[in-house]
């Protein structure tokens, strides 16, 4: 017999969706919340006040890298942008010294002075979670990236046609009502926000794009390298003469850079053989415009005169630049960028009840409710250690940032390795535990560890929540208030949870143990 | 001020477009109002949802703008459907 289409997408959509769908949550949290990556970095460095880079703080960095960083290869300056979580950074190689050997100093964007800030890898590491993962090579984390949001794809497109009723049950969302409610919730979120989903799914496949084809490349090109080089060729070359001169002062040098090309603003810049004749001062520019892709500068270091840059990419080049910038949002003011992260919630919300409603489902269907089949188990399982697991985990990172010593070796390893032990505490827990009391308790766990993060951050820093309201501090104020918020929202999901056992405890009591969930036509 | 004036225009057009809906007329309006008028809501609610593109396009640029009224969209949908999920609480509220 054949099945109808839209049974065939309807399986299609479960399994598309299920089998990478525990990935595909870690990706949607770690993605929604790298949304604010540069905000996160700078209440985890709350050392840092964000300033932009003043003229003195220029000239105490042009001052030290002459005297320390004399005879080094290069020199390197990297400028905090306005969103904060970055500190005025300069660095160089002594000479003949490799990567190790590098030297780095933080300097206060305002006064110069140097200063030191604890060592976290920020809201960055969880922006590198989002596609890199963790505890494994780079590639593979790509690779496995890449297929499950190949899936995504599949499963969004599948997932329209299974709905049946997209525009009748537009609006709909009914509590209380068993498999109905999960249904309504992955609905709702599925809908309400699919052209972000589209976007963010496909311009995602794109950011990884040479990661899923690289035929594309091997079948073009004799070496990657070949590639690279063709599609963004580098710009000139120095090899050091045997004539010294003297490098132009830096402000001057970026100031030239400003003159050169008016609303330019410097990011990174980069020296090589400062100090020689055939120096080359490479400029980065902070360009946080939708598709506003700008050449670097390149200046002489000698005569600060400009360089004549490699040709600029083509049009599929520029394309691809814009799909990037879409997925990333880095474009977005504060107004977008909140509205990218609540699409992404919405999104992390549809997986979740994706992979709940799987088990909600199937469960009026096992033969032995109270013994169900191991793949149901296994799924029931990966849902609670996941959803739950993740949530508690990065919770527990911006604990650790608040709570490790600040002196102790490899601090910012630490406090990415103590969000997976919380993790792995959180799914290890779980498993010892019955379903239903499993999913009360880590949701439990997870509210109580959100609340606890404004607390202690009032009690190990000077940047409490009525502190920041008093300086107005708004970084400081609404990141204490999102925590709140989801606390709230994780001790609501455990009630929600806690109460229905009751309910379904009660009905088991009053009536015979059939299940009365009603079947819903797929 | 564009990004007001998006948020509330597609707050709008959903609110027309959900009143549209006999179901939720029904739940609302405790009556089902004539096709004639469910028609009108429905394309009132289509214009205010395009002219909020048009703010948006204009105001923001084509291309900012058309991602911010995608968010203001799914922004405004999430809001009625959060006031449907809490009608008894409003309709008491509303007449006691």
């Amino acid at each position: 017999m054949k099945a109808s289409l839209r049974q065939t997408m309807s399986t299609l959509h479960t399994w598309t969706g299920l089998l990478p769908g525990w990935l595909l949550f870690v990706i949607f949290l770690f993605g929604t919340v790298a949304f604010f990556q540069q905000e996160i970095s700078q209440w985890m460095r709350p050392e840092l006040t964000p300033a932009p880079v003043s003229a003195k703080a220029i000239e105490t960095a042009d001052a030290i890298l002459r005297k320390d960083g004399a005879g080094a290869d290069d020199w390197t300056l990297s400028l905090p942008g306005s969103r904060g979580g970055e500190g005025f950074s300069i660095s160089w190689t002594p000479a003949g010294g490799d990567r190790s050997s590098q030297q780095e100093r933080m300097l206060d964007a305002t006064s110069g002075d140097l200063t030191s800030v604890r060592d976290t890898r920020g809201g960055f590491f969880l922006y590198r979670m989002h596609f890199d993962l963790h505890y494994m090579p780079v590639m593979w984390a790509r690779l496995l990236v890449s297929l499950a949001a190949l899936a995504m794809l599949v499963a969004i497109l599948s997932g329209v046609v299974t709905h049946k009723k997209i525009f009748t049950d537009f609006f709909l969302l009914r509590f209380g009502k068993g498999q109905r409610s999960w249904l309504d919730a992955h609905n709702v979120t599925a809908v309400l926000a699919l052209p972000f989903y589209l976007m963010i799914t496909y311009t995602g496949l794109v950011t990884l794009l040479f990661t899923l084809m690289p035929w594309a490349i091997s079948a073009n090109f004799p070496s990657t390298d070949a590639y690279y080089e063709a599609a963004f060729p580098s710009g000139p070359k120095s090899e050091p003469s045997e004539t010294n001169a003297v490098l132009r002062p830096i402000p001057e040098l970026l100031q030239r850079a400003r003159t050169l090309r008016p609303g330019f603003e410097p990011s990174y810049v980069s020296i090589s053989h400062p100090g020689n004749a055939a120096a080359i001062v490479r400029i980065w520019p902070r360009t946080e415009t939708l598709g506003g892709h700008q050449p670097m500068l390149y200046l002489n270091g000698a005569t600060g005169e400009p360089l004549a840059g490699p040709r600029e990419s083509g049009a599929a080049t520029a394309t691809k630049g814009v799909m990037i910038d879409l997925h990333a949002g880095r474009y977005a003011n504060p107004a977008l960028r909140w509205l990218y992260f609540l699409s992404g919630v919405g999104g992390t919300i549809m997986v979740g009840s994706g992979l709940v409603l799987w088990t909600v489902k199937r469960r009026a269907k096992l033969p032995d409710p109270a013994r169900p089949h191991f793949g149901f188990r296994l799924v029931e399982r990966l849902n609670i250690g996941v959803i739950a697991g993740a949530s508690a985990g990065i919770a527990v990172y911006f604990l650790a940032n608040r709570l490790l010593d600040p002196a102790i070796a490899k601090r910012a390893d630490w406090e990415v390795n103590a969000l997976f032990i919380a993790w792995g505490a959180i799914f290890v827990w779980s498993l010892g535990r019955p379903a239903r009391r499993a999913w009360v308790e880590t949701l439990a766990a997870c509210a109580l560890l959100y609340a606890a993060i404004p607390l202690v951050n009032a009690a190990t820093t000077p940047r409490g929540l009525p502190a920041s309201v008093m300086a107005g501090d708004a970084i400081f104020i609404l990141f204490d208030l999102m925590m709140i918020l989801t606390a709230t929202g994780f001790a609501f999901a455990a009630r929600k949870v806690a109460t229905h056992q009751s309910k379904a405890k009660a009905r088991s009591r009053t009536r015979q143990p059939k299940q009365d969930f009603q079947e819903v036509p797929a | 001020m564009t990004h007001v004036a998006t948020a509330l225009l597609s707050l709008g057009g959903f609110a027309l477009l959900f009143l549209a809906m006999a179901r939720h007329q029904q739940d609302w309006l405790r009556r089902k109002l004539p096709d004639q008028q469910s028609r009108r809501l429905r394309q009132a609610g289509f214009a205010l949802l395009s002219i909020a593109f048009l703010i948006a396009g204009l105001g923001l640029g084509w291309g900012y703008g058309s991602v911010a009224w995608f968010g203001w969209l799914s922004a405004g949908a999430v809001t009625i459907v959060t006031l449907n999920c809490n009608r008894e609480r409003i309709l008491t509220w509303v007449r006691p």
